[in-house]
C-alpha cells in the first residue's frame, strides 16, 4: 500500500536528530574522559581517534573510587543512599498501589489522579516545599516543639543523611506508584477468588500470586527510579549543603562547575555510567520486550 | 471454640462482633491500607499547598503566616515576580523554552513514530534502541555530555537558550515517539486500509484519515513535552549561560540555599498552575477525541502502557 | 461485456514462513453471490486481501474483466471491500464515511448528496447521515460500511466476515438482507466466513478452502451432497464417516465392502481403489424398526443415544459395522419412536452413499462421536 523507501524516510529527521545530540556528545564524553589536560591552561584537550586513547584519566577516577580513595566513601554513600530510598519508597508505594489497584473502589478515579498530580507539580517546587517547612522556624520544628517530641528546634538542613534519603524518598516515590499500579490493577481479580477457591488464605493469596503477578512492575519501577537517583545531585544540594552527605552526582557536578577538572568529571561519568549500564539495558530490554508484546513494534 | 460460642450466646449483632467481622472480611477493604493511602496523599500534597499559600504571603516569611496579599506576585514595587527582572527572565525563559521544545519535538517525534512503526528491514532495531535510550540516561549524564560536544565539538553553539532548546528537543523526542506510538498501535491499519480502497491514494490516508486519528496522541504529547521541559532542571542548567538563561527551576535551586522571599513560592506557583493547566487540557482532549471508541480507563492504560509502566 | 467477472489464476501468496496460499485458480463469472469457505488459517482472508490490494501477491494473476490489477495499488482498483471490523472512520458521521470514496473521486457535491440518500436508503438507514459511528449499533454499522462500499457502484464487492462480530439472531436476520441486497445490486459479491451454515445459506457458489489450496468449488447443493474430499465432507455439516474398501468403481455406481457387508454406492468419476471412505448425511440415512426385511444396504444396528434437538431428532447408532453414526429425524410431533440400547435396522440409499479417497490417520468411531456433538452444538 505505502512505498517502501517512506517509512524509514519519516524516520530519518528524529534519528538524524537523536544521533548529532545524543549519540555523538557520548562519544565527546569518551573523547574527554580519555584524553588529556593541557598542563598550563587545564583546559581538557580531547582526544578522538580511539587508538591514540589516553586511559589516564579514567584509571584516577577509579583509583579515587577504590576503598582508600577520596571517593570511596562519595560512592558507597551514594549506593547506600539510593537502596535505602529505595526500599522507603517501595514500603509506602507498594501498599498505596495495592490499596488504589485492588481496594479503592469508587475512589479509585480521584486517588489516581492524587497519585498522579506530584508527577505533574515541579519537583523543584515539592523540594522548595519541604525547605520552607524544615526551617527553623518551619512547621514541622514547630510541630515537633509544640508536641514535646523535640526541647528545641532541630537543624534540618544542615547536612543530614536522614534529610536527604527523605527528599529523595518523597521526590522519587511517585513514579514508583505509577507502574506498581499499572501492574496491579492488570492483575484479573479471577486468579485471586481462584487461589481462595483453593484454600489459600488473604495473607498467602496476596504472597503466592499477587506478589508474584506483580514482579514486573516492582522491578519495573524500582528501575525506573534508581536511574537518576544515582545521578541526583540537585537533591543534596537543596536540602543540605553540606559534604557530609556529598553524593556522586555532586563530585561531577564540582569538576565541571567548581573546579577546573572537566576531564576528571567526564571520567567520573563514564565510570557511571557504565555501572548504570546494566540497569538501563535491562530497562530497555523490558520496554522493547513489553511494547512488542502490545505489538506497538514490528506490527503494522 | 466452644466455650466462646457459649459465653455469647445471645450478643446479636454488637459493634464488637461487627469490628471484628470488618476485620476478617476477606474481600473487604484492610483498613491499615486505606490509612497508609490517605496518609501518603497527603504527605505528598499538602506540602506544596502550603508553599503555595506562603506565594501570598503579606510579610516577607516562607514560615510564619500573616494574611493574605498578593505583594509577592505584583505588589512588592521591588522583589515580585512582575518587577524583579531576574525572576521575570526566568519565567519567560521557561515558557520560551517549553513552548519551542514542543514546536520542535513533537513533529519529529510523530514523524520518527510512524517511521519506526512500521519500517521493517535493516537498522529498525537499531533506530528503535536509540529512540529509547535517552529514557534511561540519567539526566546527569546527558547534562555532562551535551556540554562537553558544544563545548569541545560543535563550538559554534555556546551555552544559552539556542543550547538549552536542544537540549530539551533531544530527550522530549523519546516521549512523543513512546506516546504515539501506542495510539498508532491501538488504531492499527484498518482505517488507512478502508481509505484505499475507497480510493484514496497513501498520501491522502495518511493525512485525511491516520493524521487525523492520531489528533488525541498529538496532543496529549504535547502536553507532557511542555509538563517535562518546564519541569527540566539539569539540562537546562548545565546548558545555560546564567542571568537570563537561568529557567524558575534554575531560580528556585539557586534561591533555596541562600534566603529567599516568599518570590520564590510565587513563581513555582505559577510555573505549577501553568503545567497543571496545560496537562488537564491535553488530558481532556484526549478523552475526547476517544469517547466514543473505548472506555475511559483504557486511555489510562495506553499512556501508561507506552511508558512500560507495568 | 461482463462487469465483475473474477479469474484468480495459480495465485500464491508466501509469507516467511508458510504459504499460505498455494496457486489457486478460481473463476467467478459476474453477479454471483460467491463465498470462500474455509477455517481459519486456511487463506481465504488473504485470498481475498490480495484481490483488494492489501498484500501483493508472490506470484499468479488476479483478472478483474480481463485485467490483471495483481500489483495495481488498492485506491486504483474497480474494487470495494467491507471489513471485519467495519472500519468506519471514527472522526467522521455516518454521512461522510459514506461520502468519503465518492469525495476522493471529486464528485460534485450535488451528485455526491445524491448518492448517499441513495444508498442510505439501499441499506434502510435513511436519517442516520449526521450520527457517528460509535453511536450505532452493531448492526447498523455493518449497514454503513455496506453503503459506503456500494455507493462507488464497484464491480465486485469483497466482505471478510462481516456478520462475524453481531449475534445469531442479528446474523441471520443479516444474512438474508445481504443476500436480497446482492441480488437488488447485482454486482458479484465474494464473501469470506469461517461459518459452512453462512456459506451455504447465501451462496450462489462456494469453494472450500483448506492449507492454502481450494478442495472443492461448486453450488451449495452440489458441495453438500457431492463432496469430493473428505475435508470437504467433513466440513460441510456432519458426515458419518466410515472406513470402506472398494470392491468395484464406475460412473454409474460403486460396490465398497465394510466389514463384510457389501454396500452399493453413488458412481465416482474419482479413481479410487483399495481402502477407501463412504460417507451419508444424517438426514439420508433411514432407521427402519427391528426385524424388518433386510435388502441392499441394509445394516442392523444398535441405538446408542437419542438427542432431542427442538424441530430434529438426533439419533446415534452404533452399526453392526463398528462406527457410531448419526440419523437425523424430522420431529414430526408423534413422540421419540426410538429407545436407548434398542436395535434397529439401518437404511443406507445407494445414491445417499458417496465414495471418497481415504485420508491419512482418522480413526471412524472418533469422527462419530465428535460428530454427534458438533452436529448437538450446531442445531
Amino acid at each position: 500500500m505505502y512505498p517502501r523507501w517512506l517509512w524509514r524516510s519519516l524516520a530519518l529527521p528524529g534519528i538524524a536528530w537523536l544521533i548529532i545530540l545524543f549519540v555523538v556528545p557520548f562519544y565527546a564524553v569518551l573523547g574527554v574522559a580519555l584524553g588529556t589536560v593541557d598542563p598550563i591552561l587545564f583546559q581538557p584537550v580531547p582526544i578522538w581517534n580511539p587508538l591514540e586513547w589516553n586511559v589516564g584519566w579514567i584509571q584516577e577516577a577509579l583509583t579515587r573510587l577504590a576503598p582508600g580513595g577520596i571517593w570511596f566513601d562519595v560512592g558507597v554513600r551514594t549506593i547506600v543512599y539510593v537502596l535505602l530510598s529505595l526500599a522507603l519508597c517501595l514500603l509506602i508505594g507498594y501498599p498505596v498501589a495495592y490499596y488504589t489497584a485492588r481496594h479503592a473502589g469508587r475512589w479509585k478515579g480521584l486517588i489516581l489522579i492524587l497519585i498522579i498530580l506530584p508527577l505533574w507539580i515541579s519537583y523543584m517546587m515539592r523540594m522548595l516545599a519541604w525547605v520552607n517547612l524544615l526551617q527553623a522556624d518551619g512547621y514541622v520544628n514547630r510541630f515537633l516543639v509544640f508536641t514535646h517530641v523535640l526541647n528545641q528546634p532541630r537543624d534540618w538542613l544542615g547536612g543530614s543523611a536522614s534529610t536527604v534519603i527523605l527528599a529523595l524518598v518523597y521526590g522519587y516515590i511517585p513514579y514508583l506508584i505509577l507502574p506498581l499500579f499499572a501492574s496491579l490493577d492488570r492483575i484479573d481479580r479471577s486468579h485471586l477468588e481462584a487461589a481462595r477457591d483453593l484454600g489459600a488464605s488473604p495473607w498467602s493469596a496476596f504472597r503466592t500470586v499477587t506478589l508474584p503477578l506483580s514482579k514486573t512492575g516492582i522491578l519495573g519501577g524500582a528501575v525506573l527510579i534508581t536511574l537518576p537517583m544515582f545521578g541526583d545531585y540537585y537533591t543534596p544540594n537543596i536540602v543540605s549543603g553540606s559534604p557530609k552527605t556529598s553524593l556522586v552526582g555532586n563530585q561531577i557536578d564540582l569538576y565541571f562547575h567548581g573546579g577546573p577538572q572537566p576531564t576528571l568529571g567526564a571520567a567520573l561519568t563514564i565510570i557511571l555510567a557504565v555501572f548504570l549500564t546494566f540497569l538501563m539495558l535491562y530497562y530497555l530490554w523490558s520496554i522493547h520486550r513489553a511494547q512488542r508484546d502490545v505489538g506497538a513494534v514490528g506490527a503494522l | 471454640m466452644t466455650t466462646v460460642a457459649e459465653s455469647r450466646p445471645s450478643e446479636g449483632f454488637s459493634t464488637w462482633s461487627r469490628l471484628r467481622g470488618w476485620l476478617r472480611n476477606p474481600w473487604g477493604k484492610p483498613r491499615f491500607l486505606v490509612l497508609i493511602t490517605w496518609a501518603y496523599i497527603l504527605w505528598s500534597i499538602v506540602p506544596v499547598l502550603i508553599a503555595v499559600q506562603f506565594s501570598f504571603n503579606a510579610t516577607r516569611s516562607r514560615t510564619v503566616w500573616d494574611s493574605f496579599s498578593w505583594r509577592w506576585y505584583w505588589g512588592d514595587p521591588v522583589d515580585s515576580v512582575w518587577h524583579d527582572p531576574t525572576l521575570r527572565h526566568a519565567l519567560v525563559q521557561s515558557f520560551k523554552l517549553a513552548g519551542a521544545d514542543v514546536l520542535i519535538a513533537v513533529p519529529i517525534g510523530v514523524l520518527l513514530a510512524l517511521g519506526l512503526a512500521r519500517w521493517r528491514g535493516r537498522g529498525s532495531g537499531v533506530s528503535n534502541f536509540i529512540m529509547l535510550f535517552p529514557l534511561v540516561t540519567p539526566e546527569i549524564v546527558m547534562g555532562v555530555s551535551l556540554l562537553l560536544v558544544f563545548s569541545e565539538l560543535f563550538t559554534f553553539i555556546h551555552t544559552g537558550t539556542v543550547a538549552q532548546i536542544l537540549g530539551h528537543v533531544t530527550f522530549s523526542i523519546s516521549f512523543v515517539v513512546v506516546i504515539v506510538r501506542g495510539r498508532l498501535f491501538s488504531i492499527g491499519r484498518q482505517y488507512e486500509e478502508a481509505a484505499a480502497d475507497l480510493g484514496a491514494s497513501p498520501f491522502v490516508a495518511l493525512t485525511r484519515v491516520l493524521l487525523p486519528l492520531l489528533t488525541p496522541a498529538i496532543v496529549a504529547s504535547a502536553a507532557v513535552v511542555f509538563a517535562i521541559s518546564a519541569d527540566d532542571f539539569v539540562i537546562s542548567q548545565w546548558l545555560s549561560e546564567g542571568g537570563p538563561t537561568d529557567t524558575v527551576p534554575i531560580r528556585i535551586y539557586s534561591a533555596t540555599r541562600a534566603a529567599p522571599l516568599p518570590s520564590v513560592n510565587a513563581i513555582a506557583t505559577i510555573m505549577m498552575v501553568s503545567t497543571l493547566l496545560i496537562v488537564t487540557i491535553g488530558f481532556l482532549t484526549w478523552r475526547a477525541f476517544t469517547r466514543g471508541e473505548r472506555r475511559a480507563g483504557k486511555a489510562a492504560e495506553d499512556i501508561g502502557g507506552a511508558f512500560n509502566l507495568t | 461485456m461482463a462487469r465483475g467477472e473474477i479469474e484468480l489464476s495459480k495465485l500464491t501468496k508466501e509469507f516467511a514462513d508458510v504459504t499460505a496460499v498455494d496457486a489457486i485458480d478460481l473463476q467467478v463469472p459476474a453477479g454471483e453471490f460467491f463465498s470462500l469457505l474455509g477455517p481459519s488459517g486456511c487463506g481465504k482472508t488473504t485470498t481475498l486481501r490480495m484481490i483488494a490490494g492489501f498484500e501483493q501477491p508472490t506470484s499468479g494473476q488476479i483478472l478483474l474483466d480481463g485485467t490483471d490489477v495483481a500489483y495495481t495499488p488498492p485506491h486504483q482498483r474497480n474494487v470495494n471491500t467491507v471489513f471485519q471490523n467495519y472500519a468506519l472512520f471514527p472522526h467522521l458521521n455516518v454521512y461522510d464515511n459514506i461520502a468519503f470514496g465518492l469525495k476522493r473521486a471529486k464528485r460534485p457535491k450535488a451528485e455526491i448528496r445524491e448518492r448517499v440518500g441513495k444508498a442510505l436508503e439501499l441499506v434502510q438507514l435513511s436519517g442516520y447521515d449526521r450520527r457517528k459511528s460509535s453511536q450505532l449499533s452493531g448492526g447498523q454499522q455493518q449497514r454503513v460500511a455496506l453503503a459506503r462500499a456500494l455507493v462507488l457502484n464497484p464491480a465486485v464487492l469483497l466482505l471478510d466476515e462481516p456478520l462475524g462480530a453481531l449475534d445469531a439472531k442479528l446474523r441471520k436476520t443479516l444474512q438474508i438482507e445481504l443476500k436480497a441486497l446482492q441480488q437488488e445490486v447485482g454486482i458479484t459479491f465474494l464473501y469470506v466466513t469461517h461459518d459452512q451454515e453462512e456459506a451455504l445459506t447465501m451462496s450462489d457458489r462456494l469453494a472450500v478452502m483448506n492449507g492454502g489450496h481450494i478442495e472443492q468449488v461448486g453450488a451449495p447443493q452440489d458441495v453438500y451432497e457431492d463432496p469430493e474430499t473428505l475435508f470437504v465432507a467433513d466440513f460441510l455439516g456432519v458426515s458419518n464417516l466410515m472406513a470402506a474398501r472398494i470392491v468395484s468403481t464406475a460412473t454409474s455406481a460403486c460396490k465398497v465392502a465394510v466389514d463384510g457387508y457389501e454396500l452399493e454406492t453413488r458412481g465416482t468419476e474419482l479413481d479410487v481403489t483399495g481402502e477407501a471412505k463412504i460417507v451419508i448425511r444424517p438426514e439420508r440415512l433411514e432407521l427402519e424398526a427391528h426385524g424388518s426385511p433386510p435388502g441392499q444396504n441394509r445394516v442392523p444396528g444398535m441405538i446408542e443415544r437419542v438427542v432431542y434437538v427442538g424441530s430434529t431428532i438426533q439419533v446415534i447408532v452404533r452399526a453392526a459395522t463398528g462406527e457410531s453414526l448419526q440419523a437425523l429425524v424430522q420431529n414430526t410431533g408423534a413422540g421419540i419412536p426410538w429407545e436407548q440400547g434398542t436395535p434397529v435396522q439401518l437404511h443406507l440409499p445407494a445414491d445417499a452413499l458417496r465414495v471418497l479417497p481415504s485420508g491419512i490417520g482418522d480413526a471412524p468411531s472418533l469422527k462419530g462421536e465428535e460428530q454427534v456433538e458438533e452436529g448437538a452444538a450446531a442445531s
